[in-house]
């Protein structure tokens, strides 16, 4: 018998929900006749909790997914490339930060990010560069001459 | 008093260099409305960046040209392709498209641009004149009565955001807690920090808001590689097409009947919150076809066809800025973002915002109102520069905007880890996407997580004993009358799937109305006990025509 996708989603709502009520005991109960800290987040997960619980029921009940369209999907992997690839080239890009920062890290990203998901072709690559430098040029000029504000300066070019 | 502030804020509003961020706001705005895959909330989104380092009435004055920019833009795309370029113009294409391909593509536009205006007009009359009313019975309002309203919102939202209820419920509530992370504002605790420090100043709505919207939408807006690399639109053809301004207005004040019904649907769908254009332009479309002698025309490119959903989408926006600046309750997720611009102006929304800040609650009274005469002004401009864009393809676009979603989360408090929480919510807005739950009810809460928790401390204070709060939330007739609404709006989706099926459904309004009727009659006041008596006597008209035709659900279709 497969598990449907709302199942899962519920079964891990209600997981997180256990971290957090556990986690609501750190909370320092303090003495100053207000509503102690921990009754707001509590009140919360409890919800969360219960619509989670609802979820899975009725994810058990209906026991099948309404299908989105009749087309066959692409592989898992496939249909989340492109994602996949901004969010590591996003890691990548803060990771780095302190290092190149915005104006060499921000370039790097978007001329990586087009590439990863443009066509590969000699002629694009020279126009992604070309767009990529432009464009953090563009906003960098922007943002610290206009809005007169400090970017995250790099080891590398301390400007 | 009052012609000081007016003044003031014409002086603030008709600065040039506020005129001038006004008419880059607006242009911008089209033509990102225009563009399919780009939302008015993503447009709105990424303009906040800008407006810290601009005095409160140039940042919102912006905003709102992107605003309302963006709910005209949307009907380029949609005429000249038949691909709506927001939502909030899918209805617009049923006739506008049809429309063009009949060889007037010029009568079309016009159409769409001046209804929009007048429906802009419209809302904008009603944003002056309800605004500061709706605040002054704001005032009246206790904790007890706000933490309903939050409650109220949060179900609406949910109920109204297409998606299932339950999911829409747990997202609203992901939010609050998403709100309660970091120092508690009543005992300065701090509250699952998990041992981060940097956790300790929880959230910054900002950079969360543009990482559940910005950055989940161009994600998937890239997600299939071949689209992606297509330009936005291909095909358009609008070379030479002239807007024909007088034959629409003649058109359209021909049919005025049709703009203020449409305008009113638009205002009250608006001031629900997170009702939006969206729902707001098929709703006064289908009003528009059953009231009409011809209706059969409908779908084949009549002028009444379009006039509906352009000036219902153009007077939502006005519905939404009348509950903001009313309530501090944003009427849907634009008016959220603006709300947290006010906020980085340390402007705390409230029923009292249009009392203790006339300066800027006028400006945005006349800044609506100029922005829709912008919008008009720069439409041929950008029906050009849309015919440019188009040609870009969205991947290009992509990779550049969430660089400048990075730039722009930073410089709102020059924090790196502001980048981190864009890259994390931008990770959870895209999972919850793809996992079907709606992001408007998250925002929302994180908006309103701090005004419930708040409201909810003050209202236990003062109640004294929670037996007591609980008495006393539905004892007050404000806080009875939301929890009321709020009960009926999580009904609401049942109701809607089963109106045209199910007997209980004719019970559904009337139960409401006789239900509302009790806070009503609780209230000071003859006009509201005037109301509640209306309210009641309605409801038992309708049960007793409902109990005369057998409870019949399909008596009008089937007459």
């Amino acid at each position: 018998m497969s598990v449907s996708r709302d199942t899962i989603v519920a079964i891990l709502l209600l997981a997180f929900c256990g971290v957090l009520w556990h986690a609501s005991y750190d909370i320092e109960i303090t003495n100053y006749g207000t509503m102690p800290s921990t009754v707001w987040p509590r009140i919360v997960i409890v919800a969360i909790g219960a619509f989670s619980a609802l979820l899975l029921l009725r994810s058990l009940m209906l026991r099948e997914e309404p299908a989105d369209d009749a087309a066959p999907k692409a592989p898992f992997f496939q249909r989340y490339r492109n994602a996949g690839i901004i969010y590591a080239l996003f890691l990548l890009f803060l990771l780095t930060l302190p290092t190149l920062g915005m104006h060499l890290g921000g370039a790097l990203f978007v001329f990586l990010a087009l590439t990863a998901l443009g066509r590969p072709s000699a002629r694009l690559i020279a126009v992604h560069a070309l767009i990529a430098i432009v464009s953090i040029g563009v906003m960098w000029s922007i943002f610290t001459f206009g809005l007169r504000v400090i970017l995250p300066q790099g080891d590398i070019l301390p400007i | 008093m009052i012609v000081e502030n007016v003044l003031f804020a014409f002086q603030e509003v008709f600065h040039w260099k506020n005129l001038g961020l006004m008419v880059i706001g607006t242009t911008a705005g089209l033509i990102a409305g225009s563009i399919p895959g780009f939302t008015i909330t993503m447009a709105v989104v990424l303009t906040l960046p800008f407006t810290f380092g601009l005095s409160p009435v140039e940042g919102l004055s912006t905003m709102i040209g992107v605003f309302v920019g963006g709910l005209s833009g949307g009907l380029m795309s949609g005429m000249l392709t038949g691909i709506p370029g927001t939502p909030s113009s899918i209805a617009t294409t049923f006739d506008g498209f049809p429309m063009a391909r009949k060889g007037r593509p010029g009568l079309a536009l016009g159409l769409g641009v001046w209804s929009s205006f007048f429906g802009g007009i419209f809302s904008a009359v009603l944003l002056v004149t309800l605004a500061p009313s709706l605040a002054k019975i704001g005032l009246e309002f206790g904790p007890w009565d706000y933490f309903a309203l939050v409650l109220f919102a949060l179900t609406i939202t949910a109920s109204l955001s297409g998606e299932t209820l339950v999911k829409g419920i747990i997202a609203g509530l992901l939010g609050l807690f998403v709100a309660s992370v970091g120092e508690d504002e009543i005992n300065g605790v701090a509250r699952f920090t998990f041992g981060n420090e940097t956790l300790e100043s929880g959230f910054d709505f900002l950079p969360v808001l543009i990482g559940l919207f910005a950055f989940s939408q161009l994600l998937s807006d890239v997600q299939d590689t071949e689209k992606a690399r297509r330009p936005l639109m291909s095909g358009v053809e609008a070379k030479g097409v002239r807007v024909e301004h007088l034959a629409a207005i003649r058109i359209i004040l021909s049919r005025w009947v049709n703009v203020v019904r449409s305008s009113l649907i638009g205002v009250f769908t608006g001031v629900l919150p997170a009702a939006g254009g969206s729902i707001s332009n098929i709703l006064a479309y289908d009003q528009a076809k059953k009231a009409s002698k011809n209706s059969s025309e409908f779908g084949t490119g009549t002028p009444d066809g379009i006039i509906a959903p352009e000036s219902s989408n153009n007077a939502t926006a006005g519905g939404a800025l009348i509950t903001m600046m009313a309530l501090g309750i944003p009427g849907d997720v634009v008016t959220a973002v603006m709300l947290g611009a006010l906020l980085i102006h340390n402007v705390q929304p409230s029923p009292s915002f249009i009392t203790e800040n006339p300066d800027i609650a006028y400006a945005i009274f006349i800044a609506f109102f100029l922005a829709h005469f912008i919008m008009i002004s720069m439409q041929a401009f950008c029906l050009r520069a849309f015919l440019l864009v188009v040609r870009i393809p969205m991947y290009m676009l992509a990779a550049v905007i969430l660089s400048y979603c990075a730039i722009g989360v930073f410089a709102l408090n020059n924090v790196q880890d502001d980048i981190w929480t864009l890259f994390v919510f931008g990770l959870i807005g895209y999972g919850m996407k793809l996992l079907g739950f709606p992001l408007a009810p998250m925002i929302l809460g994180v908006v309103l997580g701090h005004v419930a928790e708040l409201n909810l401390s003050r209202a236990i204070s003062l109640s004294g004993t929670t037996d007591q709060f609980l008495l006393d939330m539905v004892t007050r007739p404000w806080a009875l009358f939301f929890l009321i609404i709020a009960a009926f709006s999580v009904v609401f989706p049942w109701y809607q799937k089963a109106r045209e099926t199910a007997s209980w459904t004719l019970a559904y309004l009337p139960a409401l109305m006789i239900c509302l009727a009790v806070p009503l009659s609780m209230m000071d006041g003859w006009p509201r006990t005037l109301i509640a008596v209306v309210l009641a006597l309605g409801a038992v008209y309708l049960l007793v025509r409902s109990a005369r035709r057998g409870w019949s659900v399909s008596t009008d279709d089937a007459a």
